[in-house]
C-alpha cells in the first residue's frame, strides 16, 4: 500500500527531472506525453492505495511509511514519510485524476507554444507539490508541499514572463501565500515547542488535551492563516482573480486540483486542533461565509469569463470552508471533489472558447456561440448546472449536504445557512449570466471575425477527451453520496474525521429545496436580464462601482501596507538616514582627512629624517628599559 | 687580560655613534653606505666582546652573520648607486624625495 504511495508521490517528480534532464533534444509535444503519462501513473497508483484501503478494516486504514530521517535536532526527529489514509487517498484521486485531465488537455491547450517544455516540467512539479502536501505523513512534509505548491504556482501564474501584468499577479500570488506559509510555520514552532514533535498523532493528542487553552488556540490561528491564504478566503484572497494571468488550464489546475483545495484539506486534516480551538473554527466558517458572499457578488460585475469562474471558485471555496469550519468534514471534501470536477470543466470549456476566438477572453465582445461550438456550449452549460447546484448535478448534492449540515449547527450555523443560501441565489445568476452573454444571442461582429473552429487534429482530441470526460463527471460525481439513500463517502472517510454535525432528513430536504429554488430563481433573472445581450454588466451605479473595485480590498491594502511603509521609509530617510547617518558619515571622513593632512608633513622624503626619528626612538627606548629597570 | 670590557664597549659605541652621525649627516649616499658599515662594525665589536666575556660563542656566530648581511647589503646599496648615477640624477639622498607625503 505504502509502496504505491511513494510511486504515485514520485512519478510526476521523475518527469520533471526527466524534462528538465532532456532539455532541447526532447520533442516539445513528447514534453507534453511524458507530463501526462507520469500523472497518469500516479492516478493509478492512487488507484491501487484506494483499493487496498477498501479491503482494509477500519483500525488498520491509516499506514505512515519513512523513506529516511530527514531532519534531527536533540530529540526532534522529522522523517521524510508519507501518510497513507482514506483522506489522503481521496486527495491523491483527485488530484492525480483531475490533474491528469487537465495535463492532457494542456497538450492541445498549449500545441504550438515557444516554451512547452517549461510549461510541462512546471506542471508536473505543482501535482508533485501537492501531493507531496496530502501525502506528507507529519505536519512539516505537509508544509514543505505547502511552499512547493505556492512556488509552483507563482512560476505558473507568470508563465507568460514577458507580460508585465502576469509577473505583477505572480508576486502576488507569491506574497500572499508567504504570510499564510509564515503563519503556518509560527504555529509549527508553537507545536514543537509544546509537544516537540510534527507528527500528526502527537499534535492531535496533545490539541485534545489543552481544549481551548490559548496555545491550542494560537496554533489554530496559525493554519487558519495559512488556509486562507492558499483558498484565497477573506483576507488574503485578492490574489485569486490576478492569478487568471496564468494559461487556462493552469488556472483550471490552480482552482480544480491543487492549491485552493489545500486550504480545505488543511481544515480537514488539521481537524482535531480545530475542534479544540472552536471559536477559530467557527472563524472559519464565518470567512468563508463572508468570502462566499462577497466573491458571489463581485462575479456578477467581472466583464473576463476566466475572473467570474475565479470568483466562482473564490465562492464555492467559501462553501467548503462553511462546511468544514462547522465540522461537516466529509460534506466540505465531498464539495471539494464535485468542485474539482465542474470547475475544471468550465475552465477547460473556456479555454476551448478563448482559443477559438484568438484569445479574447472579454464576455462583452462574444455571444452567439452557441450556433458555433455546440459541444463547448453542453459543457459549458452542465458546468454552470452543477456550479449553481442544480440537481442532478454533482454540485446540487455536495452543496446542499453543506448547507443542511449548516441548519443543524445551532443559532451560528443558521445564520450561516442564510448566507449559503443567498449565495447559491448569487451563484445561480452570475454563472447563467456568463452562459447567457458568451453563448447566448447572434453572433456578436467581433465573433464573426475573429472565430475560427477547432480543426480535428490530435492536439484537438485531447482537449475534447478532457473536457467530455468532465462533463460526465459533473453530472455523476454527486451521486456517491445522495441523503437517505446511501452515504459512500462519509463512510469511507469515517475512519480519518468524523463529521460532527449530522442533518435530518427534514433539514437536507428543506435546504436542497431553498438552495434550488433561489438557484434556479438566479438563473431565472440572469435569463431575463441577460439572454438578450443587450447588458453587460448589472447597471446600478454605486454598487457597481464598489463591485468592480472588489470591495476596495486591493486599494485597503495598498494604503494598509503599500503606501504607509513608504511614508515610513519617507521619513526614516529624510529623518534619519540623510541627517545622521550621511551627516555622520560626511563628518568623520572631514575629520580624518584633516587629522591626516597634518600628519602627513612627518614623512618628508628625506631619508636622514627617517634615520633620526629611529635613532631618537631607539634611544628613548633605551631609556625608558633602563629607566623602568 | 688586557684591557677590561668597559673600554671595548666604549670603542664599540663610539664606531655605532661615528656611523650613526656619518648616516644622519652626510649626503651623499656612498658615505651613508660606508657609515652604515661603520654602525654594522661597532655592533660586532659588541657581539664579540660579549661572547668573549660571557665565554659563549652564539655571539661571534652572530657577528659572522652579520658581516654576510652587511657584504649582501653593500652589494645591493651600490648596486642602487649606480643605477642612480647611470640615471644622470645627482648623487645626494636629500634630492631622493619622491616618497615625501
Amino acid at each position: 500500500m505504502t509502496a504505491a504511495a511513494w510511486v504515485c508521490l514520485f512519478s510526476p517528480l521523475a518527469a520533471v527531472v526527466l524534462i528538465i534532464l532532456g532539455g532541447t533534444r526532447l520533442p516539445r509535444r513528447v514534453t507534453g506525453y511524458i507530463a501526462t503519462a507520469s500523472v497518469a501513473v500516479a492516478f493509478v497508483a492512487a488507484i491501487v492505495d484506494f483499493i487496498a484501503i477498501l479491503g482494509r478494516s477500519d483500525s488498520d486504514q491509516s499506514q505512515i511509511s519513512t523513506a529516511w530521517t530527514w531532519l534531527s535536532a536533540g530529540s526532534f526527529n522529522v522523517g521524510l514519510s508519507v501518510l497513507v489514509d482514506p483522506l489522503s487517498v481521496l486527495m491523491m484521486l483527485i488530484v492525480t485524476g483531475v490533474g491528469m485531465l487537465i495535463v492532457g488537455y494542456s497538450i492541445g491547450y498549449m500545441d504550438g507554444d515557444d516554451e512547452e517544455r517549461r510549461y510541462f516540467a512546471y506542471m508536473a512539479l505543482f501535482v508533485f507539490s501537492m501531493l507531496l502536501l496530502v501525502q506528507g505523513g507529519n505536519l512539516l512534509m505537509l508544509l514543505v508541499g505547502w511552499g512547493l505548491v505556492g512556488l509552483s504556482s507563482y512560476l505558473l501564474i507568470g508563465y507568460n514572463h514577458e507580460r508585465p501584468q502576469a509577473v505583477a499577479a505572480a508576486k502576488k500570488a507569491f506574497i500572499m501565500n508567504a504570510f499564510g506559509d509564515a503563519t503556518m510555520a509560527l504555529a509549527f514552532f508553537l507545536l514543537i515547542q509544546r509537544t516537540g514533535s510534527l507528527s500528526f498523532q502527537s499534535s492531535f493528542q496533545w490539541a485534545g488535551g489543552e481544549t481551548g487553552t490559548w496555545a491550542v488556540n494560537l496554533v489554530a490561528l496559525g493554519l487558519l492563516g495559512g488556509a486562507v491564504a492558499k483558498s484565497a478566503q477573506l483576507p488574503l484572497q485578492t490574489w485569486l482573480p490576478d492569478a487568471m494571468e496564468g494559461p487556462t488550464p493552469v488556472s483550471a489546475l490552480i482552482h480544480a486540483a491543487t492549491m485552493v483545495t489545500a486550504g480545505v484539506y488543511l481544515l480537514v486534516r488539521t481537524a482535531p486542533i480545530f475542534e479544540a480551538a472552536i471559536h477559530v473554527q467557527q472563524l472559519a466558517a464565518g470567512l468563508g461565509a463572508a468570502t462566499l458572499l462577497m466573491a458571489g457578488l463581485i462575479a456578477l460585475v467581472q466583464t473576463d469569463i476566466k475572473r467570474v469562474i475565479a470568483y466562482s471558485t473564490m465562492s464555492q471555496i467559501g462553501y467548503m470552508f462553511l462546511g468544514a469550519g462547522l465540522g461537516a468534514y466529509a460534506n466540505a471534501m465531498f464539495l471539494l471533489m464535485a468542485h474539482a470536477f465542474f470547475k475544471a470543466l468550465l475552465f477547460l470549456s473556456a479555454g476551448i472558447i478563448i482559443h477559438a476566438l484568438a484569445g479574447e477572453q472579454d464576455m462583452r465582445r462574444m455571444g452567439g456561440l452557441k450556433r458555433y461550438l455546440p459541444k463547448t456550449y453542453w459543457a459549458f452549460v452542465i458546468g454552470a448546472l452543477a456550479l449553481a447546484g442544480i440537481p442532478p448535478l454533482a454540485g446540487f448534492f455536495a452543496k446542499d449536504s453543506i448547507l443542511a449540515a449548516a441548519l443543524a449547527a445551532g443559532t451560528y450555523g443558521q445564520i450561516l445557512f442564510v448566507v449559503g443560501v443567498l449565495g447559491t441565489f448569487l451563484t445561480g445568476l452570475y454563472a447563467f449570466r456568463m452562459v447567457f452573454l458568451v453563448f447566448g444571442g447572434e453572433p456578436s461582429p467581433f465573433v464573426q471575425e475573429h472565430l475560427h473552429r477547432p480543426d480535428r487534429s490530435e492536439p484537438w482530441i485531447w482537449m475534447a477527451a478532457a473536457v467530455a470526460v468532465l462533463s460526465v463527471l459533473s453530472v455523476v460525481g454527486g451521486w456517491i453520496q445522495i441523503p437517505g439513500a446511501w452515504s459512500l463517502l462519509s463512510d469511507f472517510l469515517a475512519p480519518t474525521v468524523e463529521s460532527v454535525v449530522e442533518a435530518s432528513g427534514a433539514q437536507e430536504f428543506w435546504a436542497s429545496v431553498l438552495a434550488v429554488a433561489l438557484g434556479i430563481a438566479g438563473i431565472a433573472v440572469a435569463w431575463a436580464a441577460f439572454s438578450a445581450r443587450t447588458l453587460g454588466v448589472p447597471e446600478w451605479r454605486p454598487a457597481r462601482t464598489v463591485l468592480e473595485h472588489k470591495f476596495y480590498f486591493d486599494e485597503l491594502y495598498d494604503v494598509i501596507f503599500y503606501r504607509s511603509a513608504v511614508v515610513l521609509t519617507a521619513t526614516l530617510r529624510d529623518g534619519i538616514e540623510r541627517p545622521l547617518v550621511l551627516g555622520s558619515l560626511g563628518e568623520i571622513a572631514a575629520v580624518v582627512r584633516r587629522a591626516s593632512s597634518e600628519l602627513r608633513e612627518v614623512q618628508t622624503g628625506l631619508v636622514r629624517t627617517y634615520a633620526l626619528a629611529i635613532a631618537g626612538s631607539v634611544t628613548i627606548l633605551a631609556f625608558v628599559f633602563v629607566w623602568v629597570k | 687580560m688586557g684591557p677590561n670590557l668597559t673600554w671595548y664597549i666604549a670603542v664599540s659605541a663610539f664606531l655605532f655613534a661615528i656611523g650613526a652621525l656619518g648616516v644622519m649627516l652626510r649626503r651623499s649616499p656612498l658615505i651613508v653606505l660606508l657609515s652604515i658599515e661603520i654602525m654594522l662594525n661597532g655592533a660586532n665589536l659588541a657581539l664579540i666582546t660579549f661572547a668573549r666575556n660571557h665565554a659563549d660563542m652564539s655571539g661571534q656566530i652572530f657577528a659572522l652573520t652579520v658581516m654576510a648581511v652587511a657584504a649582501s647589503e653593500v652589494v645591493v646599496g651600490l648596486g642602487l648607486i649606480v643605477a642612480v648615477h647611470r640615471r644622470r640624477l645627482d648623487l645626494d639622498v636629500d634630492k631622493l624625495s619622491t616618497l615625501r607625503g
